[in-house]
């Protein structure tokens, strides 16, 4: 008994260091003074400096963020009306319908987009670029907030709808007031779930943005090729410590509605 | 004559009493039309257009032929098909499924104690110990190969320290070669093999494991004959977030593997970006394509449409 506990704390153990080791190296080495970033050659604030004077990261980093916010937005609001009308209608070819949104996401990225880029270049009069990349993050975000804000639809309790037209709202206003706000966990969530999605995407990205429409993780690409780089380690750490101040804030909110509910 | 005339009666009395309700059904009907076109009409839209169409689209490519001048001659054929099986690509394919396996493999053999660990002996914990999994997994994916690439280098953490310590004289070449794929391959994608894994095992009645217990199982039994049966579909779901994204995965192979090493995704994204072989790319992303639908479909004959969704 004890011994196969003990058994799978070690187990355990060691995943958890495979997983962390890389993020701690990173975190480490982005302070370290060896210009290569790979050892230990003592402590330095410099690239950090230096990332603050290199133009290329501030501007593809905000180009990323700003992709990420619009995918977010369009395709939560994209995600809720589906999941509300796969949820309450009845209607021939509702199956195909969900399978086939579940597409983006089953297939490879490298399938998703080389066939983005093919129907791009060869059917759309849309150039490479922006729009394309914009579209391409939409349409493998998507189904991930269908079926995240579908799974919370299928724990609200519907009788609170029927309650509000009952009294006389609108099916507008009923959507606003009562099934917006118990439905809001789901659509955050997937908020939650598609922007580092998309901030952090490479390979479809790669294959629609053109030439010139950088992104951050594809900076980052073309730095690798050139060897190893401190800023990369920066990078990697800004990257960190924004996702764990994103996550201690939703949970900290998380408790304190909590609480005040109590 | 009568007969006539009391059937045109009866006929019209029909219509009569028949037509408000098809009125009202129609107007039923053209609602019920008018709500599948708002709530669900923008899906179709995008579905249709650059989802099904991108992916016919490369379908109608993969049988078209390459000029000598990289041109696309529209001119029908199953020549890149034949490529496929002639060519080296066809071992290219069979080692990227024996990776997938294989990453799938150790992931489960990694996961299944871990998730296994939390949900029983996690107590107060649980939540932090999950999202320890989770939070690299947030880090971008590229970085992330990068430290891996920081650490496995022949100038690299492991073997600087292998130096110092005096066990060996020379770096090790851990990096561009397969064992540094395979480790790529498991790291990048284990988190999405404990999530499914865990909720699967969180979900067991524990009141089973009792009556297992009482009825005088063995651990080993119990595992076998009531927790691995319960957990099947954690496992069908956490196969498909891994199988599938591993079997088509470019980065890992291309960062971690170097140059040479090519594997299916690699393979497709060398066609299109560097060589601008369309319709061989196409070819190949077709049967990559074909592979996955082939392996969802057995996933959802065997364990049912909800592990698929489930997944998610």
């Amino acid at each position: 008994m004890k011994l196969r506990i003990l058994f799978l704390r070690l187990i355990s153990l060691v995943t958890y260091i495979f997983l962390w080791a890389p993020v701690i190296v990173i975190i480490v080495f982005s302070f370290s003074a060896n210009k290569y970033g790979i050892k230990w050659d003592g402590f330095t604030w410099k690239w950090y400096a230096a990332l603050l004077e290199n133009d290329m990261v501030r501007e593809t980093c905000l180009r990323s963020l700003v992709i990420a916010l619009i995918t977010v937005v369009v395709s939560t609001f994209l995600g809720t009306i589906t999941a509300y009308g796969l949820y309450k209608l009845k209607f021939k070819g509702k199956q195909l319908l969900r399978t086939s949104i579940l597409l983006p996401i089953v297939m490879p990225e490298v399938v998703t987009g080389a066939a983005l880029l093919l129907f791009f270049i060869k059917l759309s009069p849309l150039q490479l670029g922006y729009t394309t990349i914009i579209i391409a993050h939409i349409v493998f975000s998507t189904p991930l907030a269908v079926f995240v804000i579908l799974g919370r639809m299928q724990r609200i309790d519907w009788s609170w709808e029927e309650a509000s037209m009952d009294l006389g709202a609108t099916r507008l206003s009923t959507f606003r007031r009562v099934i917006g706000p118990l439905l809001m966990p789901g659509i955050a969530g997937a908020a939650a779930l598609i922007f580092p999605w998309s901030f952090d995407d490479f390979v479809i990205t790669y294959f629609v943005s053109g030439i010139g429409n950088t992104t951050l993780p594809i900076y980052v690409f073309s730095q690798l090729r050139h060897g190893s780089t401190p800023v990369i380690n920066v990078i990697g750490t800004l990257f960190t410590v924004i996702t764990l101040i994103g996550l201690l804030a939703t949970k900290m909110a998380e408790k304190r509605s909590r609480t005040a509910r109590l | 004559m009568a007969t006539t005339a009391e059937s045109r009666l009866a006929e019209s009395s029909r219509v009569q009493t028949a037509s408000p309700e098809t009125s009202g059904e129609r107007e039923m009907k053209r609602r019920h039309r008018f709500q599948v076109a708002t709530y669900l009409g923008p899906i179709m839209f995008v579905q249709v257009l650059f989802v099904l169409a991108p992916l016919s689209f490369i379908l109608m490519f993969s049988v078209l032929k390459t000029g000598p001048y990289g041109n696309i001659v529209f001119e029908l054929t199953l020549e890149n098909y034949r490529n496929l099986l002639d060519t080296g690509y066809a071992t290219v394919f069979f080692k990227s499924i024996y990776y997938a396996l294989q990453t799938n493999f150790v992931c489960i053999l990694l996961s299944y104690p871990l998730a296994y660990y939390i949900a029983r002996y996690g107590g107060r914990w649980k939540a932090s110990l999950l999202l320890l999994i989770v939070i690299p997994s947030w880090t971008a994916y590229i970085i992330r190969l990068y430290a891996l690439k920081t650490i496995l280098g022949s100038n690299g953490l492991i073997n600087n320290f292998l130096i110092d310590l005096g066990v060996i004289q020379l770096p090790i070449q851990f990096l561009y070669t397969s064992y540094a794929v395979s480790a790529g391959l498991v790291y990048t994608w284990l988190p999405f093999m404990v999530l499914p894994l865990y909720a699967a095992l969180e979900g067991l009645d524990s009141s089973l494991w009792e009556a297992a217990k009482d009825l005088g199982a063995t651990p080993v039994r119990r595992f076998f004959r009531v927790t691995l049966p319960l957990t099947r579909g954690g496992l069908l779901a956490g196969t498909l977030l891994v199988f599938i994204p591993s079997l088509g995965d470019w980065l890992v192979p291309h960062l971690l593997g170097g140059s040479k090493f090519m594997m299916a995704g690699t393979l497709v994204a060398h066609k299109f970006t560097a060589a601008g072989d369309i319709p061989g790319g196409s070819c190949l992303a077709a049967a990559l394509a074909f592979v996955l639908l082939l392996l969802i479909y057995f996933v959802i004959r065997f364990g049912g449409r909800e592990s698929l969704e489930q997944a998610l």
